[in-house]
């Protein structure tokens, strides 16, 4: 018994090991960090400031900005990606010639690195682009130095790139969620006379609350995290600095302030948090209906 | 008996390899250049140097402009930097306030031969030996400056002139702009910027150094013009994106740097160009001056080979042959500007006439934040989020208030 669980420890310690070097060790150190002015080219050692760099950050006019448009991105792409997942999800679980085709299709951008889809995106959205042809054809004014360039466009113009790469992922966890649903409750529904739009309301979408309410928990920890869209496409210039940039622009880039940055991190972690514990709370209040 | 002789001579390769190791110094030496043109020529100097000093070895890590200024930071604050960096011109005053950079000022007798000392000096002491400079000249396409009426050989030599010249050509058609302007892009924007605000006559902070004064009437009237260039005639867009569209004949002036001669060289059908110095109100004005350093690392033990090696790298021979090679128009050698690879081509008289007339931002460990506060004012204006002196005077207030807080 006893070697037993000593082969056990053997051979989970690698995946500890890593755990507690790359993940535990560094979410400490950030959390004490968090609580200091430690700033990677400063001439003294760090040093405690309590609550300091958080009390700062709440007058910080740049990180302000950063949460306002993580908040705007956030609640802009998660009900748009989940409505339009959903939808794709219910076309494509029908039966039609190139079926297959189109989930593939709708899946392969998610697949694609995201900086490849941003420099493409980068491309059309520019002056003269294929994006700004298309506004010009329904009569719409594009902006004089393309989308990216312009405060009132650039931040739309990720969200939108966003959602059109995110869709193909969401439609498979709905299309899951479709199939799980027992084809006798719409049999049922069909001899009760129940039409199909009532069919969706009163089966389809209760059925796949669960799988909704977990594409809504990811999709907001993605987007709360956005980045490498914003480092690509306008390295956070005109209003598009998320909190994760500033993060890195605060920490990483130029600054190098690690207790400050950590101190924002963290912020964004509670934030989190919060979020997902409101949604599994609602998750749970459901269940207890069902 | 065999065995012993294979033994003996084991021990002997052992100790002559090592006592070769004890006797020689190796040097680490972090650099930019990576490109194909002109890596063999950074290889070659070190070749040569090791062959001139066989008791010296250089070992050379390539650094990207992506994350190289990380990597350093990060080394520094590890303890793990080289014994050599190259270093930007703006890096060298937060590196030397930290102690991190070896003070080389006793170590300099030939300063007068080179330019850009001063951008290496930080409270009195000077802590890198300029390598290669850069400053930014006006491009103008010849073909449409005659298309809007002007001679080809026609140079501006006032900001009037330059004026009239981006408003004629902005006319030609819808396609074609007068000015290339740069949109909001970190670590570049400043630099377009400042040119105008100091031939205006702006400063950043008083004589002294004391006190932010860049909400003075010039600085207002500087970024004011700029914004008309901006607003007027100007094709925004980041600085590839302003060449580019230079290349393809869209945009009649912009201001570049040394590297938009070799694109043009490089490309199947050159556009047809004249470069000349930024004019100011009357006559030359100011532009910005930057450049590239090589320093040592204040804990490297081996300070009289690292001083010897960035000696031979920034020797006139060496800098006229990387700048053959990179087809850099600025070594920080005046002896080497007189080579006739300088002084036969017109383009590369312009870049080192303008040096004369650059300045370069404070020496300042602030810098990088100072620079921040200005890119925003000057956004922010070009982009109308708010008015010229409003947005000089609030970059004043963060600045003095940055100041404060050290």
């Amino acid at each position: 018994m006893k070697s037993s669980r000593w082969t056990a420890s053997l051979f989970a310690s690698p995946w500890l090991l890593t755990f507690l070097l790359f993940w535990a060790f560094p979410l400490l150190y950030s959390f004490w960090m968090g609580f200091t002015d430690y700033q990677l080219l400063s001439r003294h050692d760090p040093r405690w400031v309590g609550l300091d760099n958080y009390r700062a950050l709440f007058s910080d006019r740049e990180f302000l900005a950063s949460l306002k448009n993580t908040l705007i991105f956030v609640a802009g792409t998660i009900p748009v990606t989940t409505i339009l997942s959903l939808g794709l999800a219910l076309l494509v679980n029908r039966k039609f010639r190139g079926r297959a085709l189109f989930r593939s299709g709708y899946f392969l951008p998610w697949v694609t690195s995201m900086v490849v889809v941003a420099l493409i995106f980068t491309n059309l959205y520019q002056r003269g682009g294929y994006v700004a042809f298309l506004a010009e054809l329904v009569g719409l004014e594009p902006p004089v130095n393309g989308f990216l360039y312009d405060s009132g466009t650039a931040l739309y113009a990720i969200m939108a790139m966003d959602v059109w790469m995110a869709l193909g992922y969401y439609m498979l966890i709905f299309l899951a969620g479709l199939k799980a649903i027992p084809d006798e409750l719409y049999e049922a529904a069909e001899i009760a006379g129940a039409s199909p739009l009532r069919q969706f309301f009163s089966i389809t979408l209760p059925m796949l609350r669960p799988v909704a309410v977990f594409i809504l928990v990811i999709n907001s920890i993605k987007s709360f995290q956005v980045f490498i869209e914003i480092f690509v496409m306008t390295m956070g210039k005109f209003d598009t600095s998320t909190v994760v940039y500033f993060i890195y622009e605060t920490g990483l880039r130029t600054q190098f302030k690690f207790g400050y940055a950590s101190a924002a991190a963290y912020l964004l972690f509670m934030i989190i948090a919060m979020l997902s514990v409101l949604q599994f709370v609602l998750l749970r209040r459901r269940r207890s209906v069902w | 008996m065999r065995r012993l002789h294979c033994f003996l001579l084991v021990l002997a390769g052992l100790v002559l390899t090592t006592g070769t190791a004890l006797a020689g110094t190796t040097l680490t030496w972090w650099q930019f250049w990576t490109d194909p043109a002109i890596k063999p020529t950074i290889d070659s100097m070190v070749t040569r140097f090791e062959q001139q000093n066989p008791d010296i070895d250089v070992k050379l890590t390539d650094l990207t402009w992506a994350n190289g200024h990380e990597k350093i930071v990060v080394a520094f604050a590890s303890g793990t930097a080289p014994d050599i960096l190259e270093l930007g011109s703006d890096w060298i005053a937060q590196f030397a306030a930290n102690g991190q950079l070896a003070d080389l000022s006793d170590d300099i007798s030939d300063s007068a031969d080179y330019q850009g000392w001063s951008m290496a000096t930080y409270e009195g002491g000077v802590y890198a030996r300029p390598w290669i400079l850069g400053t930014r000249v006006i491009f103008m396409n010849t073909d449409l400056l005659a298309k809007a009426g002007y001679e080809r050989t026609w140079l501006p030599t006032s900001l009037k002139d330059l004026y009239d010249a981006a408003a004629r050509i902005d006319s030609l058609g819808e396609d074609i702009h007068g000015w290339g302007s740069n949109t909001a892009e970190k670590h570049r924007l400043y630099k377009k910027f400042l040119p105008f605000f100091w031939s205006a006559g702006a400063r950043i902070f008083d004589d002294n150094g004391d006190y932010c004064v860049i909400s003075s009437t010039r600085s207002v009237a500087a970024l004011t013009i700029y914004k008309v260039f901006n607003d007027l005639f100007g094709y925004v867009a980041n600085q590839r994106g302003i060449e580019d569209a230079f290349l393809e004949g869209k945009i009649g002036i912009i201001m570049s740097g040394d590297w938009l001669l070799k694109r043009i060289e490089l490309e199947k059908n050159p556009i047809h160009f004249s470069t000349t110095l930024f004019p100011g109100e009357n006559g030359p004005g100011k532009s910005f001056l930057g450049g590239e350093f090589l320093a040592i690392n204040a804990d490297s033990d081996k300070k009289e080979a690292a001083l010897k090696f960035i000696e031979f790298v920034t020797s006139p021979g060496n800098q006229v042959a990387f700048c053959k090679a990179n087809r850099s128009a600025n070594p920080s050698s005046r002896l080497a500007q007189q080579d006739a690879y300088f002084q036969s081509n017109p383009h590369l008289q312009t870049f080192i006439k303008q040096i004369a007339y650059a300045e370069h931002p404070p020496v300042d460990p602030d810098w990088v934040y100072i620079e921040d506060i200005i890119e925003r004012a000057v956004e922010d204006a070009l982009f109308g989020q708010r008015l010229p002196g409003q947005a000089m005077l609030e970059a004043q207030h963060e600045i003095t208030e940055l100041m404060r807080s050290e």
